[in-house]
């Protein structure tokens, strides 16, 4: 590790899209606020943190969050404006040549120049005044050696807070968290190692090599590495495009699959032209669907040659939507995806 | 039903059967072989409502019927087994097997619940010598598509007989494969079928070893087609749907040509495909003064060149192929010469060896890749 990128700042905007509501109308301040939008199956896409206790969060179904909060003031999201706040957050996080990875609109990993922590307190703590006085938005902040800890540390001083983990102290700092917080430990292998009593980092931390094989397989290493707090990634500047997707909440659950393929044809058009766009072609086309029982089922195939001709994507779709197999069941959600993206045109002519 | 046989004859039989059993079946009774006794012989099949494969044996029966085992775990038990006889006995629900001083009992399917053959009211047969038909299927079912998505037609080989002639075409559209070859027997009307690339596949497993096979349509609208070759019979389902037009997109003529080493071609190609990399594989083929000039190049990895020493007739030029598509056409050229003909940058390629195979004419078609 060299002193330049010594350490690793998370940064991410409280309640965004709530706290610019509440910037730009005044009279909400305090009161408990859901972004969401109008539609008969609106989730909630952030609540203040007014509205947070009453287990009003984002994707909780707009109608079980008014039932729950019934004071609850729900304002239309304003993704234009979101944007353009975004804009000026990333230029800040960029200002002095910084390396940043961004993760979404309003959050992102900057590479903190310091050669002690302090140093790299202050670069952070710097950085959250300049987002204040340019947005009027509060920022929350971590700062330690890796990404992961950086994340975990910002996450747990919300709202409006800084933490910052000395070198060192990450695996003590970690240990008496949920296993859940660790990345790559999804509810499945939570409920694996809740099987064998751990439930804190530090816990599984303190298991053996043997024991850490058996659970992770061949991801032991690395699994114990993260308990202790050693993150080695890097912050990356450009995170390389390795899918494309685009999918459709339906107001209404369909069952006719001629609609379904309806909606594949327009998804299909919409996923060539952006990967015209980017000058890039796909090798695989999946389809995902989200039944009405919220069950959620994907297929993909593969492409003996590239491309981003809309009616080959199309039939594709088409076909992964049939190996569904849906047999008639409603359908809530329905989204086709483009992968193996490579740089360039389709060049392999065609016999017929 | 019992019978008792070599376990060298049985363990073929089965291993063969296994195969065609889809391991994904929803029905139970299609995970198992059918084992069926008739005088001095035992017929094993297995299906998986597409393609049924049938294989006999020699066996001493002492009581005829018929038995369903799980395919795959007899297969591996019968694999298992050293050089020796066993004895079977089977009933609806178990069979027994006796095998020096082992005993295994297997639960069984009752066999009258195993999917009959199609009814073999026949339409148009053929024989052929079975090494015209084994290289005729290897010389194109790699050639068909592989991608379910653009249907079954193109995942099939076409079989086109005409008086005694037979003419086999596999395609996925950037590549033509065709196999021109004789029948032994002359048809009256000429008739297309589409079969499933794999089945054709299974008859070069299983009957390629064969003097004759015998080939014949199935079914009311001849929608079945049968091989069938010494002990084993192969009979699948054939793809209803349009063949598209091969003649028309093989040009009738060419205006320039190469004669080329087939071997120091295919392992120059080898080598510039390492460094073209990316998906497309792309090698350039630059012709002139009897020389073949194969170049590759990527940003990630450099840049190739090879010179190759060739017969050129006709003017220069320059071509770029999918390095991939190119290297497979040659590996099913048999023979040290390759001739390849061309039309312009944009136009099909065609290959064929120099020297014909003595059983049958191959021709590929290869389109280009644009610059």
């Amino acid at each position: 590790m060299n002193a330049r990128d010594k350490f690793v700042a998370h940064f991410d905007v409280d309640a965004f899209y709530a706290s610019v509501a509440v910037r730009d109308h005044p009279e909400l301040r305090g009161k408990p606020v859901a972004v969401a939008g109008s539609s008969r199956r609106a989730v909630v896409l952030t609540a203040s943190y007014e509205a947070r206790p009453y287990g009003v969060r984002s994707a909780v179904p707009l109608y079980k969050a008014r039932m729950a909060c019934p004071d609850l003031i729900v304002v239309p999201p304003d993704m234009q404006k979101y944007r353009a706040i975004s804009r000026e957050i990333f230029e800040i996080f960029e200002r002095d040549g910084r390396t940043v990875e961004g993760m979404s609109m309003d959050e992102a990993f900057v590479a903190v120049e310091a050669a002690t922590l302090d140093e790299a307190r202050e670069s952070a703590a710097q950085i959250r005044r300049e987002i204040f006085a340019c947005t009027r938005l509060t920022v929350s902040a971590g700062v330690a050696s890796g990404k992961m800890i950086a994340k975990i540390a910002s996450d747990s001083c919300k709202p409006d807070g800084l933490l910052a983990i000395a070198p060192g102290d990450e695996a003590a700092f970690l240990a008496p968290l949920p296993v859940g917080r660790l990345w790559g430990i999804g509810p499945k292998m939570q409920a694996r190692l809740a099987v064998f009593g751990i439930a804190t980092i530090g816990e599984l931390a303190a298991l053996d090599d043997a024991r850490m094989r058996e659970l992770f397989g061949s991801w032991w290493r690395e699994a114990r590495e993260l308990a202790h707090g050693i993150d080695r990634r890097p912050v990356e500047a450009e995170r390389e495009t390795k899918s494309i997707s685009t999918e459709e909440t339906f107001e209404y659950d369909v069952s006719d699959e001629r609609q379904l393929v309806g909606v594949l044809r327009a998804q299909a058009l919409e996923l060539a032209e952006a990967l015209e766009r980017a000058h890039t072609v796909c090798a695989t086309v999946g389809v995902k669907v989200r039944r009405a029982d919220f069950t959620v089922v994907g297929r993909q195939a593969h492409l003996s040659e590239p491309t981003r001709e809309a009616r080959r994507i199309f039939r594709t779709a088409v076909h992964c939507l049939r190996r569904v197999e849906l047999q008639g069941a409603p359908v809530r959600l329905l989204g086709t995806r483009v992968a193996s993206l490579v740089e360039g045109d389709a060049r392999q002519t065609s016999l017929f | 039903m019992k019978f008792s046989c070599t376990t060298k004859d049985i363990a073929a039989a089965v291993g063969a059967a296994s195969k065609v059993v889809n391991a994904h079946t929803t029905v139970p009774i299609l995970s198992n072989v059918l084992l069926q006794g008739e005088s001095e012989k035992i017929a094993v099949r297995a299906t998986d409502l597409e393609l049924t494969l049938e294989h006999a044996f020699p066996a001493q029966v002492a009581e005829g019927g018929s038995v369903t085992i799980p395919a795959k775990l007899f297969a591996s038990y019968l694999g298992n087994l050293a050089a020796g006889t066993l004895e079977l006995t089977g009933t609806p629900t178990r069979a027994s097997v006796k095998y020096e001083r082992s005993n295994y009992d297997f639960h069984a399917l009752p066999a009258d619940e195993y999917p009959p053959l199609p009814a073999a009211a026949r339409g148009s047969q053929f024989g052929i010598a079975g090494r015209r038909f084994r290289d005729g299927i290897e010389a194109t079912i790699f050639a068909a598509s592989s991608e379910e998505a653009r249907g079954a037609v193109l995942m099939g080989t076409l079989l086109e007989v005409e008086g005694k002639s037979l003419t086999m075409v596999a395609t996925d559209g950037y590549r033509l494969a065709k196999f021109a070859t004789t029948i032994e027997d002359e048809v009256s009307a000429n008739e297309k079928f589409i079969v499933p690339s794999r089945a054709l596949a299974e008859v070069a497993r299983n009957l390629g070893g064969g003097e004759r096979i015998e080939v014949s349509a199935l079914g009311a609208q001849s929608n079945q087609l049968r091989m069938t070759g010494g002990d084993v019979s192969i009979t699948v389902r054939l793809v209803d749907g349009q063949y598209p037009n091969y003649q028309q997109v093989i040009p009738a003529k060419f205006d320039r040509s190469v004669t080329v080493s087939t071997p120091a071609l295919i392992a120059s190609l080898r080598r510039a495909e390492l460094v073209a990399g990316d998906r497309a594989s792309m090698v350039k083929l630059a012709i002139a003064n009897q020389t073949l000039i194969v170049t590759a190049s990527s940003d990630i990895s450099g840049n190739a060149y090879e010179e190759l020493e060739v017969e050129q007739s006709g003017e220069d030029l320059t071509i770029a192929f999918n390095a991939r598509y190119l290297v497979e056409i040659l590996n099913h050229i048999k023979g040290d010469k390759a001739v390849i003909e061309f039309l312009g940058p944009l136009s099909p390629a065609a290959i064929r060896p120099l020297e014909p195979l003595e059983t049958g004419q191959q021709l590929y078609v290869l389109m280009p890749l644009r610059q």
